[in-house]
C-alpha cells in the first residue's frame, strides 16, 4: 500500500477520492436514470407507433381490397375475361393498374391455379406456376372469397390482395400486389416519427433489410445488429447502429413460410430522446470539477491547520526529549488540536515536575534509591538480603560547634557530609541517611555487587583519608581538627520501604545494622578510625587487616571478631607491616596467658609506635591480667556493656 | 325455393313419362369431393341415339326484389325464356356462358324479346348493375332431368329402357359437368354414383344491406 509522506497529500487524496466516488455515483445514477427514462419513453412511443402502424396497415389493406373489389366488379373486365384472349385481358389489367395508381402487379389465376394473365410476364398465360397457392387457398376459405397477405416476390415484400372474379359466378382469382418499398417506408415514417425498416428473416435465420428509411449504407447494419433474431413483438430491443443507440420494436407482417417471414422494424434514436438531458450532464460535469477544486483547496487548508500545530508539537516533543521542559505551546484554538496542545503542555509540566522530583529525590535519597523508588510501584515491605552497612561519625563535633553560629555549623557539616557522601557514591555505595553528623551507608541494597564488602572497606579507608585532607584545610582556617569513626558490618538484613503508607523510607533494618553502629562506637575505645566485623573482613579479600579482638557488644549474645583495615594489600608500607606483626605476636602472648611477656611486648611496641592508644590499651589490659588473672574459662572475649 | 324448383322439374318428368309406354327408373346419387351429398344439382339422362326433346312452351325467369326467380330454371333445349322485370328499377341481365351469351341492356317490365336457348348446358345469369343477383338456367338436351334433394339423390322414373348418358351439374360446378353412363332395363331400376367438383360458395355483396365491414 502506498505510504503518504505528508498528511496534506493524504487528506487531498482522501477528499478527492471520496468526492470522485460520490460524484461518479451521482453521475452514473443520473446517466442510468436518464437513459432508463429515455428508453421507457421510446418504448412507450414505439408501442404506440406499433399500434398506429397496425391500424394504418389494416386500413391500407382494406383500402387496397376495396380497390381490387371495384376492379373485379367492373363489367368491362368481365366481358374482357370472357373473350379468353390473354393479351386483351392483360391490356385491361394494365389499364386497371393505372387506375389504382400505386399497385405494382396484377395476376388473373384460374380456379385450378393456372395463371391466365400476369402483368409482370406478358404472354406467359397458361402456366401452372401460381406462386401463392396458400393465399388462394385462404381466399377459397373466405366467405367473400377474399384474402390479403404480405408475401415475398422476387425477394421484395409485396402486399398481395386476392378478390374473386364473379361473372356473376366465381370464375377466377384476381391478384393485385403492392410493393412495400422505400417510398412506402418513408411515407410510414412521416406518420409514425419512427424510422421504418422492412426486414426479411429467411428460414436459416438470416435477416435482410428489404426497404428502409435508413440511408443505403446503414441498411446492412440494421440487419447485422439484429443478428439472428427480430425483437419479439411488444418487446423492444436496444440496437447499436453506426455508433448510435436505437430502440427498436418489430411488427410481424407475415407468417413464416418457406421464403421466410417479413416484419416491420420501428426504431427511434436514444440519442435524440436523451438530447434534453445533455445540459444536465454538462451542469453535473461543471459541478463535479468545481467541487473537486473546492475540496482540494479545502483539504489543503484543513491539512495546514492540522499539520502546523502538529509540527509545532513534534518540535516541542523533541525539545522535551532533550530535557527542555520550560517552553509552552500557545495555540488559540478550542478544537481537538487545541485540546492536544493543552494536554501536551500539561504533560510537559508533569514531566518537568517529575524530573524535579527525581532530582530532588536524588538529593534527599541517594540516586540509586531514587531510581529504585521511581522504577517500581512503591509499597511497604522488604526483602532479606546480604548488605554491608557502614556507619561513620565525627568526633569532637561538639567542640567544633562551641561558639559558632548555627549557619556556620551547618556550612561545615555540609562541607564534611558532601565529601563523605561523594566517597560513598564513588565506591558504589548508597547514603541511606544522615543522622546529624553521622552517615549511614549501604552496600548491596538496593543493588547488589559481589564486591560490596570490599567497597565498604575501601569507603571506610577513603573517609579516613578525606578527613585528613579536610583537617588540613581546617587547620588553615584555624578550625579545630576533626576525628572520625567508621564501623562496617556485613550481614543478612531486611531491605525495603519502611514507615507509613503516606511517608516511608527506603532503608535496611536488622541486628547487622546495629552491630555496624556498635563497631563505629568501638573505634573511640580502640583509638582507631575504622573497625570492621569478621564477616566483612571475610567478604573483602585484598585488604590488610589487623585482628583486634573477640568482642561481645551490648544486646548481642554472640561474640564477634573485629578488625582494623590498614590498607590494600601491597600498599601497606614495611614499617606498618612490621608493626602489625609485632602487635599480632604480643596479642598471641596475651591470649596464651603469658601476661608478663605480653605486657612487655605491648610496652615495647607502644614505645616503637610512638605511644598510640591501641598499644597502650593492650599494655594496660596485660597489666590488668597480671594483677588479676582471668578465670579458667577465659577465651579472650571482651565484654562491652555500653553502647 | 328449391321446393318450387323441384315441383317444376317433377311436372316436366311427369309430362315425359306420360308419353312413354314401358317405364324404368334410374337413381343417381351425387356427392362432392368430400363425399357429402350434393343438394340442388341438375341431373340429365339422355338416351343414346334418342332424338332431342321437344321444346317446352315459354318459360319465365322473373326478377323480383333484385333476385332471379327461380334461382335455377331447367328447360329442354330450344325453349324460349322470358325475363320479366317485376321491380320498379331497371335491370341489365347478361350471361357470358358458353351455352348462351346474351345481354338484355337496362330495361323495365317485359324485355323487347324473350331469349331462346338452343344449346344444352348451363347458363349463368347476372345483372350488370346488381352484383348480388345471380340465376341459373340449365338447358337440358333430354326430357329426363331432375334436381337432387338434400340427400343428394335424384330419381328419374319412366325411362324407356336403353343406354343413357348421365350428366350432373350444380350451380357451383367447377369446370365441366360430371358425366356417367347407365343402362336401364325394361321395368328395372338402375343406379349411378357421380362425384361433383364444386367451387367455394361465396357470398355476394348486396347494395343497401351493408356488406362485410373491414
Amino acid at each position: 500500500m502506498y505510504a503518504f509522506k505528508s498528511f496534506r497529500a493524504r487528506l487531498v487524496t482522501l477528499f478527492g477520492g471520496l468526492l470522485l466516488v460520490s460524484l461518479s455515483a451521482v453521475f452514473l445514477a443520473v446517466g442510468r436514470a436518464s437513459v432508463g427514462n429515455a428508453r421507457r419513453v421510446i418504448v412507450a412511443d414505439l408501442a404506440e407507433d406499433a399500434a398506429v402502424f397496425r391500424r394504418l396497415f389494416s386500413e391500407r389493406t382494406n383500402h387496397l381490397l376495396e380497390a381490387a373489389r371495384l376492379l373485379s366488379g367492373d363489367y368491362a373486365f368481365k366481358e374482357a375475361y370472357w373473350t379468353q384472349d390473354e393479351m386483351t385481358i392483360l391490356s385491361l389489367m394494365e389499364n386497371h393498374l393505372a387506375r389504382i395508381g400505386d399497385a405494382d402487379l396484377m395476376l388473373l389465376v384460374s380456379l385450378d391455379g393456372e395463371v391466365i394473365a400476369d402483368t409482370e410476364k406478358p404472354g406467359g398465360g397458361g402456366r401452372q406456376d401460381n406462386p401463392w397457392p396458400e393465399l388462394l387457398a385462404a381466399a377459397e376459405q373466405d366467405e367473400w372469397g377474399e384474402a390479403a397477405a404480405v408475401v415475398l416476390h422476387g425477394g421484395r415484400p409485396l402486399q398481395l390482395m386476392v378478390v374473386p372474379l364473379l361473372t356473376p359466378d366465381l370464375e377466377a382469382w384476381i391478384l393485385i400486389g403492392f410493393l412495400l418499398d422505400d417510398p412506402y417506408a418513408e411515407d410510414l415514417s412521416g406518420l409514425l416519427l419512427s424510422e421504418v425498416s422492412i426486414l426479411r428473416r429467411d428460414p436459416a435465420g438470416r435477416i435482410a433489410t428489404l426497404a428502409s428509411t435508413r440511408p443505403a449504407a446503414g441498411r446492412a447494419a440494421v440487419a447485422e445488429t439484429l443478428g439472428g433474431g427480430l425483437p419479439e413483438p411488444g418487446v423492444p430491443r436496444t440496437l447499436s447502429l453506426g455508433g448510435e443507440r436505437w430502440v427498436a420494436a418489430a411488427v410481424p407482417l407475415s407468417e413464416g413460410s418457406a421464403e421466410g417471414e417479413v416484419a416491420v422494424l420501428l426504431q427511434r434514436s436514444l440519442a435524440e430522446e436523451l438530447a434534453p438531458y445533455a445540459p444536465l450532464r454538462t451542469t453535473l460535469a461543471v459541478l463535479f470539477f468545481a467541487s473537486l477544486a473546492v475540496s482540494a483547496v479545502g483539504a489543503v487548508a484543513v491539512a495546514r491547520s492540522v499539520t502546523r500545530p502538529v509540527l509545532t508539537l513534534a518540535e516541542r516533543a523533541r525539545r522535551i526529549e532533550k530535557g527542555e521542559y520550560e517552553q509552552r505551546i500557545e495555540l488559540s484554538r478550542r478544537d481537538e488540536i487545541g485540546e492536544l496542545a493543552g494536554s501536551f503542555n500539561e504533560m510537559a509540566r508533569g514531566l518537568a515536575e517529575k524530573e524535579r522530583v527525581r532530582a530532588l529525590l536524588g538529593k534527599v535519597v541517594s540516586p540509586a534509591i531514587a531510581e529504585e523508588l521511581l522504577s517500581k510501584e512503591i509499597e511497604l515491605g522488604g526483602e532479606e538480603r546480604v548488605v554491608t552497612v557502614l556507619f561513620s561519625d565525627v568526633r569532637n563535633f561538639t567542640t567544633l560547634c562551641e561558639g559558632r553560629s548555627p549557619r556556620e555549623i551547618l556550612e561545615l557539616l555540609n562541607l564534611y557530609l558532601t565529601r563523605v557522601s561523594a566517597i560513598v557514591e564513588e565506591h558504589g555505595g548508597v547514603v541511606d541517611k544522615y543522622i546529624g553528623d553521622a552517615v549511614m551507608a549501604l552496600f548491596g541494597a538496593p543493588l547488589a555487587d559481589p564486591d560490596d564488602a570490599g567497597r565498604a572497606v575501601a569507603t571506610g579507608l577513603g573517609m579516613r583519608d578525606v578527613l585528613r585532607e579536610l583537617n588540613a584545610e581546617f587547620e588553615k582556617r584555624g578550625l579545630p581538627r576533626l576525628g572520625i569513626g567508621v564501623g562496617v558490618n556485613t550481614d543478612m538484613v531486611v531491605a525495603g520501604n519502611m514507615g507509613s503508607e503516606t511517608r516511608l523510607n527506603y532503608t535496611v533494618i536488622g541486628d547487622g545494622v546495629n552491630l555496624a553502629s556498635r563497631l563505629e562506637g568501638l573505634t573511640k575505645r580502640y583509638g582507631l578510625e575504622v573497625i570492621v566485623s569478621g564477616s566483612t573482613r571475610d567478604a573483602a579479600p585484598g585488604f590488610v587487616f589487623r585482628e583486634l579482638d573477640r568482642v561481645r557488644v551490648k544486646g548481642k549474645a554472640e561474640a564477634v571478631r573485629i578488625y582494623e583495615p590498614v590498607g590494600r594489600e601491597g600498599e601497606v608500607g614495611e614499617d606498618a607491616m612490621a608493626e602489625l606483626a609485632r602487635f599480632e605476636t604480643a596479642r598471641r602472648l596475651l591470649l596464651g596467658r603469658q601476661f608478663q611477656a605480653a605486657r612487655d611486648a605491648f610496652a615495647t611496641g607502644e614505645e616503637l609506635a610512638g605511644g598510640p592508644k591501641l598499644w597502650r590499651l593492650y599494655r594496660e589490659r596485660a597489666e590488668g591480667f597480671l594483677a588479676r588473672p582471668p578465670g579458667e574459662g577465659w577465651d579472650g572475649t571482651v565484654e562491652f556493656s555500653q553502647k | 325455393m328449391s321446393d318450387r324448383r323441384r315441383c317444376l322439374a317433377g311436372a316436366l318428368v311427369a309430362a315425359v313419362s306420360a308419353t312413354s309406354a314401358a317405364a324404368a327408373s334410374l337413381e343417381v346419387r351425387l356427392v362432392d369431393g368430400r363425399g357429402q351429398p350434393v343438394d340442388g344439382a341438375v341431373v340429365v339422362a339422355r338416351g343414346v341415339g334418342a332424338p332431342p326433346p321437344p321444346p317446352a312452351e315459354m318459360a319465365v325467369m322473373d326478377q323480383v326484389e333484385e333476385q332471379f326467380v327461380p334461382e335455377l330454371l331447367t328447360v329442354p333445349v330450344g325453349t324460349t325464356v322470358n325475363f320479366p322485370n317485376r321491380d320498379d328499377i331497371r335491370h341489365h341481365v347478361y350471361s357470358f356462358s358458353e351455352a348462351k351469351q346474351f345481354e338484355l341492356p337496362l330495361y323495365k317490365g317485359e324485355p323487347a324479346e324473350p331469349v331462346r336457348f338452343e344449346k344444352p348446358g348451363p347458363v349463368v345469369l347476372g345483372c350488370n348493375i346488381h352484383d348480388h343477383m345471380r340465376g341459373y338456367i340449365f338447358v337440358a338436351g333430354s326430357p329426363h332431368y331432375a334436381v337432387s334433394g338434400e340427400d343428394g339423390r335424384v330419381e328419374l322414373g319412366d325411362l324407356p329402357p336403353g343406354d343413357y348418358e348421365v350428366e350432373a351439374w350444380h350451380p357451383r360446378q367447377k369446370g365441366e359437368s360430371a358425366r356417367g353412363t347407365a343402362v336401364v332395363a325394361d321395368g328395372g331400376a338402375a343406379g349411378l354414383d357421380l362425384e361433383l367438383d364444386l367451387k367455394p360458395a361465396l357470398r355476394l355483396r348486396r347494395g343497401g344491406a351493408r356488406g362485410r365491414k373491414y
